[in-house]
């Protein structure tokens, strides 16, 4: 297929898995706001920001402790991360890019996605802070969240299973590990700078973020232990959302990707796959490093990402 | 919906001048008759929500900002009985054979200037004739492979007022119309046997695939677009995508040792068919405009080798020409010894000294249009002008008279629209598409544009105007 649309199919699996994951993590804010100490608030603050790399407006999260840091300072936060236009990772930007993507790739993904994709854009476009929380903020972020399942299962459903699939599913796939490894780093960063870490609040509330409170649950029981949460959201083969799960999926499908122009690069993103299956199946259960595997997963996928690039997308002709 | 108060000055495409229906507009008479008025509005919204939920827009420009707009359709049908779409359908062919031959002569022999038909002046000054492509002779000889002719329906009978060889657009927005506007009348669709229109992809696929340059079965045909930025972005990914060609802008296209290549996720593939939807003089900065980012060096060249078929050939744009137009009935007498089954609409050409004095003594009652310009961009609606919006058009007719044509202003046909929740009658032009290439293919419907604002006549999206569905009946 024509190399700007596979990376247009690349970059609206991307900015799609994105929009999900800054909403879900907006939606648990939004629901803290209404019970829990601002204690709890600051450090799911700190978490989100740390996660998608970006400080937050006034450069400052303000005491921790203080209970005035309550609903206006995280109405101005999240409003940076909800509709702010100059934050590339705003939740409206996400998705008017995931839309704008299928736009212009319009004749490569199905009307089913296009039409759903394209409405749930036009229900947000012209909204803004007061409108999501004059109600409840936590509703819009859930109904945001529901929505990119939707378009993800009229994806699954529709879309057919050529290449241009496999570079959607590649982009929704690194985006998502992307966004994991950063959530866990950030979390076990203040963990560390704290010295103890708040399992069942801060732990409980991440678990919750990455759809695993539940097979936590089921797997450990109801008190949540950090070590095991990290070794369930890293290693089990049967949570959807499991590095190990997710970096499977790259290395199937660069496998299953013909070798590009660019030989090179293509077979070194095939080894970059490759290394990231082996980080997890191999080199986790017997690590005493756990941060250090983190980053090096973190680096990889972005490694990754470069490589993909110049094999399929930007190669010297 | 009653008619009460409804206008009959005018030629009226459903009514009679006594208010009953036209025998081919019965069953939509007595239909519209038997709906009520919230149900009328409710196959109007559905009518306008399909185009908002596919996401149909085009562009807009103005002096600082451009904007997405959805194109406003009505949801009333304009019927077509058979026997006056056929009479449509063998003009329209004979037409675009024409103005084929011409295209193909002026670039070759040039016998049609040689035998005093038209000026030299006229084609060769012509800002749309391309000196580059002299001696090309395409495939099939099929320069202006896409025609999209504007016809109007006047107390005289169906005149065409252009043709647009360019990119003639509109045959997207025919299907997104006919496809909600058959899911609001879905009986009386079903009953009225109407020509189908989707498949104008496959037709336009098969007219592409008897042009591969080297006379291949199976050409690699892909579909040059300016980008998502262009009003039309949306008609070229619904083509790209009906006619299964790639939809590729120049960044993704290089040339090489003459043939044209683009780049895919598997490398380099080579382009037999290029429709390109940009004007010609992006298409190639190594021939035309240097500064152009929109097309690719190497086009024209690749193009003349033998190597590429480019779709419309450039400088088709001559044919249709503003001031070549009131040439086109004597090419039909001169290369096909007919004569012409669609009539022109009488038109003075500012560059001759008795039709420039006779244009601005009657600015008030004429239409003027400038030559190089389309979309309703740089006319003067005289009847509907001020006089110091007159005086000044006049001054710019004076100083460029050769760039200015003038027209009566056309009484032409009206057709029933929903407007504010009433019928009333608005004027209609229509646009059939005709694709010449081994064989000559016209599509069983059109695109009817319709001057939505009261009393207007210009049909132009970019002008408040907005579509209407076309039922051609079958025979």
């Amino acid at each position: 297929m024509l190399s700007r649309s596979a990376e247009g199919l690349y970059w609206m699996g991307r900015y799609l898995e994105r929009t999900g994951f800054i909403c879900r993590l907006l939606q648990l804010q939004a629901e803290a706001l209404v019970d829990r100490p601002a204690r709890d608030i600051h450090a799911g603050w700190r978490r989100l920001y740390a996660s998608i790399g970006r400080e937050p407006p006034g450069g400052d999260l303000g005491d921790a402790e203080s209970d005035d840091f309550t609903l206006a300072d995280s109405y101005t936060l999240a409003g940076d991360l909800t509709f702010e236009r100059s934050n590339p990772d705003s939740v409206w930007n996400c998705f008017a890019q995931s839309r704008e993507n299928a736009r212009q790739m319009r004749h490569c993904v199905s009307a089913e996605v296009w039409q759903r994709l394209n409405l749930a854009y036009l229900r947000i476009r012209d909204m803004d802070e007061p409108d999501i929380w004059a109600e409840s903020p936590e509703k819009f972020y859930a109904g945001m969240t529901a929505e990119v399942a939707a378009i993800e299962g009229a994806a699954s459903a529709t879309i057919y299973r050529d290449e241009g699939w496999r570079f959607l599913a590649l982009g929704r796939a690194l985006e998502r590990a992307q966004s994991s490894c950063a959530l866990l780093l950030a979390q076990t960063e203040i963990d560390e700078e704290a010295g103890t870490a708040d399992a069942d609040t801060d732990w409980g509330c991440l678990l919750k973020a990455l759809h695993a409170l539940e097979p936590y649950q089921l797997r450990y029981g109801v008190a949540v232990e950090p070590g095991a949460a990290l070794d369930l959201i890293v290693t089990d083969p049967l949570l959807p959302g499991s590095l190990a799960r997710l970096f499977d999926a790259l290395e199937g499908e660069t496998e299953a990707l013909a070798a590009g122009p660019a030989a090179d690069a293509g077979a070194a993103a095939r080894r970059a796959a490759g290394r990231l299956s082996a980080l997890v199946k191999h080199h986790w259960p017997d690590s005493g490093d756990r941060l250090a595997l983190l980053r090096a997963a973190s680096d990889q996928s972005l490694e990754l990402h470069g490589l993909l690039a110049s094999a399929y997308f930007a190669y010297a002709a | 919906m009653d008619f009460d108060g409804y206008n009959l000055d005018f030629y009226d495409e459903m009514l009679l001048p006594d208010g009953s229906p036209r025998e081919h507009c019965r069953p939509l008479y007595d239909a519209l008759r038997e709906l009520s008025p919230e149900r009328m509005k409710s196959i109007q919204d559905g009518v306008s929500r399909a185009f908002l939920h596919e996401g149909i827009f085009f562009m807009v420009y103005g002096d600082e900002v451009s904007q997405e707009r959805i194109m406003p359709v009505d949801c009333v049908p304009r019927v077509v009985p058979a026997a006056e779409w056929r009479h449509i359908e063998q003009g329209l062919t004979q037409r675009l054979n024409a103005l084929n031959k011409f295209l193909h002569d002026i670039y070759g022999e040039a016998r049609v200037i040689a035998d005093g038909v038209i000026p030299a002046d006229l084609v060769y000054e012509c800002p749309q004739f391309r000196p580059e492509m002299q001696g090309y002779a395409g495939p099939e000889g099929s320069w202006a492979t896409l025609c999209g002719s504007d016809i109007v329906r006047t107390a005289e009978g169906f005149r065409v007022l252009e043709d647009n060889l360019r990119s003639p657009s509109g045959m997207s927005y025919m299907v997104a119309t006919r496809n909600a506007v058959k899911a609001g009348f879905r009986r009386l669709y079903r009953a009225s046997r109407v020509r189908e229109v989707a498949d104008c992809g496959r037709l336009l696929r098969a007219t592409f695939r008897e042009l591969d340059p080297q006379g291949r079965p199976d050409p690699t045909v892909a579909l040059l677009t300016p980008g998502v930025h262009n009003a039309a972005f949306y008609e070229h990914v619904f083509l790209a995508r009906e006619i299964g060609a790639e939809l590729v802008e120049g960044r993704d296209l290089l040339t090489r040792d003459g043939f044209l290549y683009m780049r895919t996720t598997q490398g380099l593939r080579r382009v037999d068919v290029l429709y390109r939807r940009i004007d010609d003089l992006f298409l190639d900065p190594n021939v035309f405009r240097p500064d152009s980012s929109l097309g690719v060096p190497g086009l024209l060249d690749a193009c003349k080798r033998g190597n590429l078929t480019l779709i419309n050939t450039p400088g088709s744009g001559v044919a249709d020409d503003k001031s070549v137009y009131p040439y086109v009935p004597d090419m039909i007498r001169y290369y096909l010894s007919e004569e012409p089954m669609l009539a022109n609409v009488e038109t003075r050409l500012c560059r001759r000294q008795e039709d420039l004095e006779y244009t601005l003594d009657n600015l008030d009652k004429l239409v003027v249009k400038k030559v190089g310009e389309s979309g309703g961009y740089g006319m003067l609606v005289g009847p509907h002008a001020t006089p110091e919006e007159r005086d000044d058009y006049a001054k710019q007719v004076r100083m460029n008279p050769a760039d200015f044509i003038s027209q009566p202003v056309l009484a032409f046909s009206r057709a029933p629209c929903l407007v504010e929740g009433a019928m009333e009658p608005r004027h209609v032009d229509l646009r059939p598409f005709v694709m010449q290439g081994r064989e000559t293919r016209v599509v069983a419907g059109a695109f009817s544009r319709v001057a939505l604002r009261r009393g207007s006549l210009v049909v132009n999206s970019s002008q408040g105007g907005g579509g209407k569905d076309v039922w051609v009946l079958e025979e």
